[in-house]
């Protein structure tokens, strides 16, 4: 069943500019330069009930700005939006009792007060029956473990500590969907899966519909069946990540460390399947076609010709990827 | 999917919402954290009880050379130890006066934390109010008892004195509660109206300022030029602290009581009123800041 609903949604906002210099500076007291961005052009998907999606592209892209949208904080110019049957800006109150936000550059935990009063001041703002309240912070403390954090002030919790407890204020309330914007930011690698691995056990437990948008690849990986990208405010693609990265991001980017110097990037160019390569001292990096070349005939060919040291295999990065799709669609 | 809801989605849980509870609770989290600041409170006490002494000086010198060169009596009414009261209260209940929007507020509205507090069934109004509320009286409550026992400790004529009749301490009572309901609208109010980024400070400053003035906060209102008392006592900000005042001096008899204090009310209507719907047009254009 269809959860979310976005049509034809456009949102603009108005920049001050200030050429540079001083008399444009005195000018700029009287007369200030608008320019108008449009954050979100023209743009329309729909989610189901259950899915895990991930919204990716660069900064400034629109992602923010289409979570901030669906969450009913701002208001599109033109379009039409259905979350749960309601529209987000029109009634808002309804509406965002039965979502879930984690934004992972803020918090929503007061600061010097200890996690448990936060959280109670959740159960009270959204009404949850005590009982009900008990149930859940033991399931979410059980799975996250911070049981022995909730006497802690916020401000004494480590990064790690505190987004467990950030992403456990939004579920307090058993929303049916959950935003998250880029959750993961700054976390070490433990917390990150760990994180991943409860969001993920939450979908399958209890269907919470979840869109999450990231600048990490691996994020979208580990959890998203479906991927959505934007780019200056529209959709450029809507699927699964394999096709994606099949389309816009077929290289593989291979790096041997070598017990001697490394071969000249025409010699390397001449391996099967190589596209780019390039060298400095022993350490020697090309790039590759897996869906053409397997990586087995590469590597082989390396470890025949070569001392290697050291070998690794990486995907392109998402960068990479998303500059590969805007030159392709010409943006 | 539950069957019993029939394609309406089930909230997870059967979650009610209740707004005032809400509210409530937010007062009472706020009020325990400002509580934590106990140095803060002590350094605003000193402040407190050095700027009453100052003025206190102040009058007494006025009132001598007023009384010898036998000028024109400029106290209308107010006596000595009256205007020395007066100065102790306006110290004490000086956490009352709106000087400056609530720092959590302000820093949510600067940095875009605000985008955060809509994703919440409140209303926000009323989640301010109880926050500036809290504020509030979290520094009257700590701030203020302390300033209070300075000023029944100190040796007359600097004094604090006791009230003018028992009647009129409990008039006194009534309208400080509602003069905490006045400020704390007029406080979220401010805030409301701080929602427009592009304003910076200085506004908000002004119009603050103003407020305190002519709260008597600076000069008590019965000593301003005669000509201006019926504005004086009709204007919003009289209710802050001088009609209170008025009530536990006695220079505005309890008689007149039921009047001020519904007078206080009305502008508490007024403010809650306008800044509910500002904000509300605010929301309709609101630009969150940052990522």
């Amino acid at each position: 069943m269809t959860q979310i609903s976005l049509q034809h949604i456009c949102k603009s906002f108005t920049v001050s500019q200030r050429p540079q210099g001083r008399a444009a500076a005195v000018r700029g007291i009287f007369h200030r330069e608008k320019r108008r961005i449009d954050a979100l052009k023209d743009l329309s998907f729909s989610i189901e009930e259950g899915e895990l999606v991930g919204y990716i592209g660069p900064n400034g892209a629109g992602k923010s700005t289409t979570i901030k949208i669906m969450g009913g904080i701002l208001t599109p110019e033109a379009g039409s939006c259905s979350i749960l049957g309601r529209v987000p800006w029109k009634q808002r109150t309804e509406h965002v009792a039965h979502i879930g936000v984690v934004f992972g550059q803020r918090s929503q935990l007061w600061w010097d007060v200890p996690v448990r009063d936060s959280f109670e001041l959740l159960r009270d703002i959204y009404g949850v029956p005590q009982e009900e309240y008990r149930r859940r912070l033991q399931e979410l403390s059980d799975i996250l473990g911070f049981s022995n954090l909730l006497h802690t002030p916020v401000r004494q919790l480590s990064l790690g500590q505190r987004m467990r407890c950030e992403v456990a204020a939004a579920l307090l309330h058993s929303p049916r969907i959950l935003f998250l914007d880029e959750p993961t930011i700054g976390l070490d690698a433990v917390s990150k899966l760990s994180l991943r691995e409860f969001l993920k056990e939450e979908n399958r437990r209890h269907g919470v519909t979840m869109i999450l948008t990231t600048h990490d690849m691996d994020d979208i990986e580990a959890l998203c069946s479906r991927v959505m990208t934007i780019g200056h405010g529209q959709l450029l693609y809507d699927g699964d990540l394999e096709t994606l990265k099949a389309r816009y991001a077929p290289l593989r980017r291979m790096r041997a460390t070598l017990l001697a110097d490394a071969p000249g990037d025409r010699e390397l160019l001449k391996l099967p399947g190589v596209r780019r390569a390039e060298n400095t001292g022993n350490l020697c990096t090309v790039w590759f076609n897996p869906y053409e070349t397997p990586a087995h005939l590469l590597m082989q060919h390396f470890m025949q010709n070569y001392p290697v040291k050291d070998i690794t295999v990486q995907e392109q990065d998402i960068d990479e990827m998303i500059a590969a799709m805007y030159q392709e669609m010409k943006l | 999917m539950n069957e019993q809801f029939r394609g309406e989605y089930p909230a997870g849980v059967m979650c009610r919402p209740r707004p005032l509870r809400a509210c409530l609770s937010i007062f009472r989290i706020k009020l325990l954290e400002s509580l934590q600041y106990r140095l803060a409170a002590f350094t605003g006490a000193a402040t407190g009880v050095f700027w009453a002494l100052i003025e206190i000086t102040v009058y007494i010198v006025f009132f001598t050379y007023a009384e010898n060169a036998s000028v024109p009596f400029i106290s209308n009414g107010l006596t000595l130890p009256q205007v020395i009261s007066y100065s102790w209260l306006g110290q004490v209940l000086f956490g009352l006066q709106v000087t400056a929007i609530e720092g959590d507020i302000l820093e949510k509205i600067t940095n875009g934390d605000v985008g955060l507090e809509l994703c919440r069934p409140l209303n926000l109004f009323g989640q301010w109010y109880a926050r500036t509320g809290a504020s509030h009286l979290s520094t009257v409550l700590l701030r203020g008892g302390m300033t209070l026992i300075a000023g029944l400790l100190m040796p007359e004529p600097y004094r604090l004195s006791a009230p003018v009749s028992w009647a009129g301490f409990l008039c006194f009572l009534c309208s400080i509660t509602s003069a905490f309901l006045l400020c704390t609208a007029f406080g979220t109010f401010a805030s409301v109206i701080r929602l427009n980024i592009a304003w910076g400070n200085g506004p908000m400053y002004i119009m603050l300022l103003l407020g305190s003035v002519l709260s008597g906060n600076y000069l008590p209102l019965q000593l301003w030029p005669q000509a201006l008392q019926p504005f004086l006592l009709v204007q919003p900000f009289a209710g802050y602290l001088d009609i209170p005042l008025r009530l536990y001096l006695g220079t505005m008899p309890t008689s007149q009581a039921f009047a001020a204090i519904a007078l206080q009310l009305i502008w508490t209507a007024v403010f809650v009123l306008a800044g509910v719907l500002l904000l509300k047009r605010r929301l309709a254009d609101i630009v969150v800041q940052g990522g």
